[in-house]
């Protein structure tokens, strides 16, 4: 095996993933690591038996001092763990999403996806629904589309007629509009009110379940960016804007980018720790550093030009150079505490939608249930909870339960996966599973079939934490802060953490690290993709034109002899 | 994917098969030569294939292999789960002239059952026969799948193999290897990839001891046999590259 690469990639995640697979196909040789026994670093899908596994790890590194600098960051990040029930039997027949991720049909994921041939590795499906908790046992439908806005029977006309006029203004050119002038940074619900007189049941509908806000200061402009682009995305692959990946999304998605790499001559190697990385000076005739990686149980350490690491291995980058880096500045990201709670379910779910009574204007008050809806169990679909709509929850953000079945390969009956943003940050954290319980009650509601027998069931396990998640910068410029000295090091930045944005941001963030890294690497500033300037001569690469070069085609049989 | 329809119109059945076995054993030189019929001791390795694909005709039944490579992941316990799902057959390949290979084969054959679909069709393939065959060495100068493994980084150490010392290298005995691999319900063959020798057979008998039915039954619908795995499965999947073309300005936002 050869110990010197052009980049070391440090973490699997899905930004990392992304960014190995593109500069494999590029041609540079790179090297992939992981602390872990698995891929996906914070976006893994796991097991049950690994995610139990995951959580005790985490929650028992702060009483390690010996335990590795990566694992001591995790254990800073995941808070507040609490694991209920050791995991059910069959614990392989689970795929248990880290990071749930809703991918929008159109957008630079799926674009990578398929340019990178990772589709062909993997399944998806159309998301099927997206309600709104109305109360126990029950849910509101949201439309979602023009064809759902005249279908509603929830909705008064004038009511229809408003909702129409946002929707068209949502899915053309508002940039600049007169509409959006000097709100571009007003919280979005009260944009809704205000400048498109919607009610504020239709408001909040479409600010927490079709911009997938989290809160109502949540500001108008990333909002309506977002629903511009899920109306433009629907009707690609069917009436839901957004697909989800089987076995767990984004965590299996991640093996398929870390196979392109290998199968281009990447070197994957996993479960492995990481002793120091260090700088040593540049070699003769070379401008640039060398990056020293050891390795546990590696006699060699492995070299490299460039080094793309994700932040929770930086501690080692900060400490270990040679140069006297002692700073320990943290990066320019804001965080945000979000509860998290895991729930596997072994009855379906329903979603009895509130019938609307044939001669009332106001739905809720003929709470009668529809008949049609309740006899199929949902198998995927969001759950959306308003801030204040349920007693015991939260007052000031907006809850998200994401429920994948049996068709999303996630489960033999389902996972919820709730996250639940938590306002301000305290010094003590709170207690994740106290915080996610109202949230979990509310959602085994539905598991009993309405006017039916059943009961509500109880999870057959369930893990609550608390995640410090590093939210993305609003400035462009500080998308891959490299550590101050160290121009060949990248840290990877923040995904977003909204359910509908997280994939897409990856990928964002992949192919700028990419750029960066092809021009780190060819000592050449300013090659940006499309621009097709010249490439000096002399360097070792080819000219880079592409995120993706052409896709390979399958070697097939097709027409030919069969054995 | 142009053909991922593997409904009730196509008689075809898609089928995965995983390769498994340690580096340079000659794993992609046996698919290679089943895909293609070939051995050339300098072909460029096949760098960048996801997988390959090949029709084997069984009676009424066309079976589709979709076969896949390690890509070199077998190191440092890199093959992801992805890997192993929804595989319905893996041929688990050592090299005749390496005790140790036969070793590592079945260490891979334990890592199947705990990882794979219960059902999987399991063959352990001895390749590089020929070296061990004194009539079958032609010129006598170098092993047989040196040059052919398609992930270069696994690619095998030259290695001269005069024909008079043939019987010599061989240290895995087949008898030894045929009876580990009934007592563990394996097919076993072995095989040159440099010959073709007992190459179209694994696939065959493999090919026999699938249960078409039951892949039918699960996959009816879906688009691809990663979705197979699971009997029953609801229906609703998509196949994202066939809109690839009509899909505009995909990356604009």
């Amino acid at each position: 095996m050869a110990s010197h690469y052009d980049v070391i990639v440090i973490g699997t995640g899905l930004t990392e993933s992304i960014t190995a697979a593109a500069l494999s196909k590029a041609g540079f040789t790179v090297a992939h690591i992981d602390e872990n026994l698995y891929y996906g670093g914070d976006e893994a899908s796991l097991d049950l038996d690994d995610l139990d596994q995951w959580a005790k790890k985490r929650s028992a590194a702060s009483d390690k001092p010996l335990s590795s600098p990566y694992l001591q960051a995790q254990a800073e990040k995941f808070v507040s763990i609490s694991a209920v029930a050791s995991p059910p039997p069959h614990s392989r027949q689970y795929s248990v999403s880290l990071l749930p991720s809703l991918i929008p049909s159109t957008g630079p994921f799926i674009a990578s996806l398929i340019a990178s041939g990772v589709s062909r590795y993997g399944g998806y499906k159309l998301l099927e629904r997206v309600a709104i908790y109305h109360s126990a046992g029950l849910v509101k439908n949201v439309p979602g589309s023009k064809e759902d806005v005249f279908k509603s029977k929830d909705l008064s006309l004038v009511e229809k007629r408003r909702l129409m006029r946002f929707l068209l203004f949502a899915a053309g050119d508002f940039a600049g509009s007169k509409e959006l002038q000097g709100h571009e940074d007003a919280p979005f619900i009260d944009f809704l009110r205000t400048t498109f007189s919607l009610s504020m049941d239709v408001a909040t509908a479409i600010t927490y379940a079709l911009a997938f806000c989290s809160a109502a200061s949540d500001p108008t402009l990333p909002a309506l960016t977002r629903i511009h682009h899920y109306l433009r995305s629907s009707g690609r692959y069917g009436n839901s804007p957004f697909l989800v990946g089987h076995y767990g999304g984004a965590g299996e998605i991640v093996q398929g980018f870390c196979r392109v790499s290998a199968v281009v001559g990447g070197v994957c190697i996993l479960a492995r720790n990481i002793l120091s990385i260090k700088q040593s000076p540049p070699p003769e005739g070379h401008p640039q550093p060398t990056y020293v990686v050891e390795l546990e149980g590696f006699d060699e350490p492995l070299t490299s030009r460039l080094i793309i690491s994700a932040p929770d291995y930086t501690p080692f980058l900060s400490n270990g150079t040679s140069q006297d880096n002692t700073h320990s500045s943290p990066p320019p990201f804001s965080s945000r505490r979000v509860a998290r709670g895991v729930i596997v379910i072994d009855h379906p779910i329903y979603f009895p939608f509130l019938a609307p009574p044939s001669s009332d204007s106001d739905p809720i008050v003929g709470a009668s249930v529809s008949t049609e809806s309740m006899i199929t169990p949902v198998d995927t679909a969001v759950l959306v909870f308003p801030p204040s709509f349920l007693p015991d929850g939260s007052s000031t953000t907006a809850a998200h339960a994401f429920i994948t079945g049996a068709g999303s390969m996630s489960a033999p009956v389902g996972i919820v996966n709730i996250s639940l943003p938590l306002d301000g940050a305290g010094s003590s954290p709170p207690d994740a599973k106290a915080i996610l319980t109202p949230y979990v009650n509310a959602t085994m509601a539905l598991t009993k079939r309405p006017s039916s027998g059943d009961v509500v069931s109880d999870p057959i396990f369930t893990l609550f934490y608390i995640q410090n998640q590093l939210l993305p910068s609003n400035s462009e410029n500080e998308v891959t802060p490299p550590l101050p000295d160290l121009e060949t090091c990248f840290t990877t930045p923040p995904i977003s953490p909204t359910l509908s944005e997280c994939a897409d941001s990856a990928a964002m963030n992949a192919e700028k690290l990419f750029w960066k890294a092809v021009n780190a690497l060819k000592g050449h500033p300013t090659h940006t993709p499309g621009q097709g300037e010249e490439i000096p001569e002399g360097q070792d690469l080819v000219e880079i034109e592409s995120f993706w070069p052409p896709l390979e085609t399958i070697v097939d049989d097709e027409g030919d002899e069969s054995w | 994917m142009a053909d991922s329809a593997s409904g009730a119109t196509d008689k075809s059945v898609q089928v995965k098969l995983v390769l498994l076995g340690e580096a340079a054993v000659g794993k992609s030189s046996i698919v290679l030569r089943f895909v293609s019929n070939e051995f050339q001791a300098n072909k460029e390795p096949t760098i960048g294939a996801a997988f390959l694909t090949q029709k084997c005709r069984l009676e009424d039944r066309v079976l589709r292999y979709e076969i896949w490579d390690t890509a070199g992941q077998e190191r440092f316990h890199s093959l992801a789960p992805m890997y192993y799902r929804n595989a319905q057959a893996a041929v688990v390949v050592y090299d005749v002239t390496k005790a140790a290979s036969l070793e590592k084969a079945k260490s891979w054959v334990k890592e199947l059952q705990r990882q794979a679909n219960p059902n999987i069709v399991i063959a352990l393939a001895g390749n590089k026969v020929d070296l061990v065959q004194p009539s079958a060495s032609t010129s006598g100068t170098t092993s047989s799948e040196s040059e052919d493994e398609a992930d270069d980084a696994t690619a095998t150490p030259e290695e001269t193999a005069g024909g008079e010392q043939a019987e010599s290298l061989r240290q895995v005995p087949r008898d030894e290897a045929e009876a580990y691999a009934k007592e563990a319900g394996l097919l076993f063959f072995e095989t040159s990839a440099k010959t073709g020798e007992g190459i179209v057979e694994i696939f065959t008998e493999i090919a026999k001891k699938i249960p078409i039915e039951h892949i039918l039954a699960s996959t009816r619908g879906a688009g691809r046999p990663g979705a197979g795995g699971r009997p029953g499965a609801p229906d609703g999947g998509v196949t994202l590259d066939e809109n690839a073309a009509k899909g505009k300005d995909a990356c604009n936002c």
